[in-house]
């Protein structure tokens, strides 16, 4: 079978309410698992936070990269999500995240770079049209002339591909540097150099509001891909809250990489 | 003891160990990169355990590209960048 192009897949749109950090990792593990099964159609979900987070990458040391402490003191929740890549500080409103779960055939026969490149093209284009001149910078970040907007992960499960990035909205970053362990020769990657600034990419260049880029984000994809609205299933907000409790929100799972 | 190595144009690989007599123990790779499947990253500390710490960057890499032959797929590191990272750690 050739690889399916964008338009050939019968795309639908996720954008529930305000979710907790550790239900988004669970629910990202269901949705890929749902799109390997051919039980959902392929799928872009938009996050929104219930609240702040330190999320960490699937092979990243819980005590290298995270201020336990510090975190602690914010009421930060500190969850492991099921893709590789490094560690995004969350609050509600500072960033801008979403997933796709695909059949992994779409991405057949590309490198991983590629991958990256081919699944966010999208979010190029739907920058571009918000006035940012934007590109993706190998391997997995979408930079722009201010800067480092976001970052991509990626996981393969089961024949899906879950693609899932995070762009920098309006951040505190010396709240961020903080709670994150980032080493000096890793700031530049982090969108700063300097504790005392603010990541603002999205918001000063825009002069939007996030749920203005979101929508405008939404439209770009629509227009090119087509989208339907949809929501989660009952079974699929089951199976996540299961997995929250047996998985996500372990210490265990937490700390697979102590 | 701690390493810590960023490819160039990739990502970075940070080793974390103890020596007991004269050998690697507790070998823990993290770091920022993508590895499929996830759990081979069991088998790359495997790898790494137990090893004299003698051992050059070479024979080192060596041990863990045996765990890295397809169909395990690595972005943004290698079996030499885990070698560089433990040297480091162990220097």
């Amino acid at each position: 079978m050739s690889r399916p192009r964008w338009n050939d897949l019968d795309w639908q749109l996720v954008h529930e309410a305000p979710q907790m950090p550790a239900l988004h990792m669970a629910l990202d593990q269901v949705l890929t698992d749902a799109v390997a099964q051919g039980e959902r159609p392929p799928t872009l979900r938009v996050w929104e936070w219930a609240g702040p987070a330190v999320v960490i990458g699937r092979f990243q040391s819980l005590r290298n990269e995270v201020d336990a402490d510090a975190a602690r003191q914010h009421g930060i929740d500190v969850v492991r999500r099921i893709s590789g890549g490094g560690a995004m500080f969350i609050e509600p409103g500072n960033t801008i995240t979403y997933s796709l779960y695909a059949p992994e055939k779409m991405v057949e026969g590309m490198s991983f770079a590629e991958s990256y490149a081919h699944l966010d093209a999208w979010v190029i284009e739907a920058l571009g049209a918000l006035g940012i001149k934007a590109w993706y910078q190998p391997l997995n970040d979408i930079a722009s002339e201010i800067g480092k907007i976001g970052g991509a992960a990626q996981t393969r499960r089961g024949g899906a591909v879950l693609h899932h990035v995070t762009m920098a909205y309006d951040i505190d970053a010396a709240k961020m540097l903080n709670v994150l362990r980032v080493g000096r020769e890793k700031l530049s990657d982090k969108g700063t150099t300097s504790a005392d600034k603010r990541v603002d990419p999205l918001r000063s260049q825009t002069g939007l509001a996030r749920e203005a880029v979101i929508d405008r984000m939404i439209a770009t994809f629509r227009q090119r891909h087509g989208l339907r609205d949809h929501a989660l299933s009952a079974q699929e907000k089951a199976q996540a809250e299961q997995l929250v409790e047996e998985r996500f929100a372990t210490p265990e799972w937490t700390g697979i990489v102590p | 003891m701690h390493g810590e190595y960023k490819v160039p144009g990739g990502k970075l690989v940070v080793v974390d160990l103890s020596v007991h007599e004269g050998r690697l123990s507790q070998v823990q790779v993290s770091g920022d990169f993508f590895l499929e499947p996830a759990e081979t990253l069991g088998a790359i500390n495997a790898a790494l355990e137990g090893q004299p710490v003698s051992a050059d960057e070479a024979a080192l890499a060596r041990r863990v590209q045996k765990v890295l032959e397809p169909p395990v797929a690595t972005f943004g590191f290698d079996a030499n960048a885990v070698a560089v990272a433990v040297r480091r750690a162990l220097s």
